[in-house]
């Protein structure tokens, strides 16, 4: 993947977080301790496609943790508040956002679409699948590691 | 008076966002209503005066741009200025809306000050005598309105 590409996904993904859900993400060039890599608490995936000049996918993987935080966050609700139905609509809409915004930036004629987007809970997380991927993004959060795949042609 | 608002996305939590931020824009609502398609946009226009509908573009079943078309082409729904709130932000997708009578395009993801001010434009445009009626004065909770 080049270098242009790669920064306009994080600055894209960074935008979203920040600006919907106040979340901060720092992106993470180096594999971090195995310690860190593994989440307590299980994983969220939420997924889309796009098809046109580019084709291809965006894998998001979000620990519960900061699932429930973007959700609360992007509600204005108390944490006790949200229910699994709303962290699974919320991280849907996060790979529709993210995704919606990529394309604008990387395709201002409009030729490629998007796909609906999909969430559920990930029950077969593996981070060091994820690791063997070369379209990984890494972020750190308040809440834990955002892992972002890039497949494209997929 | 009051305005009745269509917020169309198939995110519940979307809508959500969507409806408290206008409450908080200070536009008086009346009716908000809820649609997760056009389809069930359009189903809710068949029965109910609605003064300005916020929809997404990428919805299953119908999406924004189909509502938009179905809305511009009707004798009945015409006159209800469609706002964007949507995702998808290419020059040619924007290019298209207007042609097709858009009357706002607000890109995901938004500060809620967007949603306002956009808001405030389309209605006074077609509305203006409502909103001279209706809005509370300058310095109220509804903050600073500069139209």
């Amino acid at each position: 993947m080049d270098t242009k590409l790669r920064q306009i996904i994080y600055e894209t993904l960074s935008e979203v977080f920040e600006t919907m859900y106040f979340t901060f993400l720092e992106p993470l060039f180096e594999t971090p301790a195995q310690e860190e890599l593994a989440a307590a608490d299980g994983y969220y995936e939420a997924s889309i496609t796009f098809q046109g000049g580019k084709s291809g996918c965006l894998r998001f993987y979000l620990p519960q943790s900061l699932a429930r935080g973007i959700t609360v966050n992007f509600l204005g609700v108390d944490e006790v508040d949200v229910n699994e139905a709303q962290i699974l609509d919320t991280v849907k809409e996060t790979a529709n956002m993210a995704v919606g915004s990529l394309l604008g930036r990387i395709d201002p004629d409009g030729t490629m679409k998007l796909g609906l987007p999909q969430s559920r809970v990930a029950s077969a997380f593996s981070s060091a699948d994820l690791l063997a991927k070369p379209g990984l993004f890494l972020f750190n959060t308040e809440h834990g590691l955002l892992w972002v795949v890039y497949e494209e042609g997929a | 008076m009051a305005f009745n608002i269509l917020v169309a996305d198939d995110s519940e939590t979307m809508r959500a966002v969507v409806k408290k931020t206008v409450e908080m824009s200070g536009v008086p609502i009346g009716t908000f209503h809820e649609a997760a398609n056009g389809k069930e946009a359009l189903a809710i226009l068949e029965n109910n005066w609605v003064d300005v509908i916020l929809s997404d573009i990428n919805m299953p079943e119908m999406g924004g741009m189909d509502l938009l078309r179905a809305v511009a082409a009707s004798e009945d729904y015409k006159r209800i200025p469609l706002i964007f709130i949507t995702t998808e932000s290419s020059e040619a997708r924007m290019e298209e809306a207007k042609k097709l009578g858009v009357a706002g395009y607000i890109k995901k993801p938004f500060v809620p000050e967007t949603i306002k001010t956009i808001l405030y434009e389309v209605l006074a445009r077609a509305y203006e005598h409502r909103l001279a009626a209706d809005m509370p004065p300058q310095g109220g909770e509804s903050g600073d309105m500069d139209f």
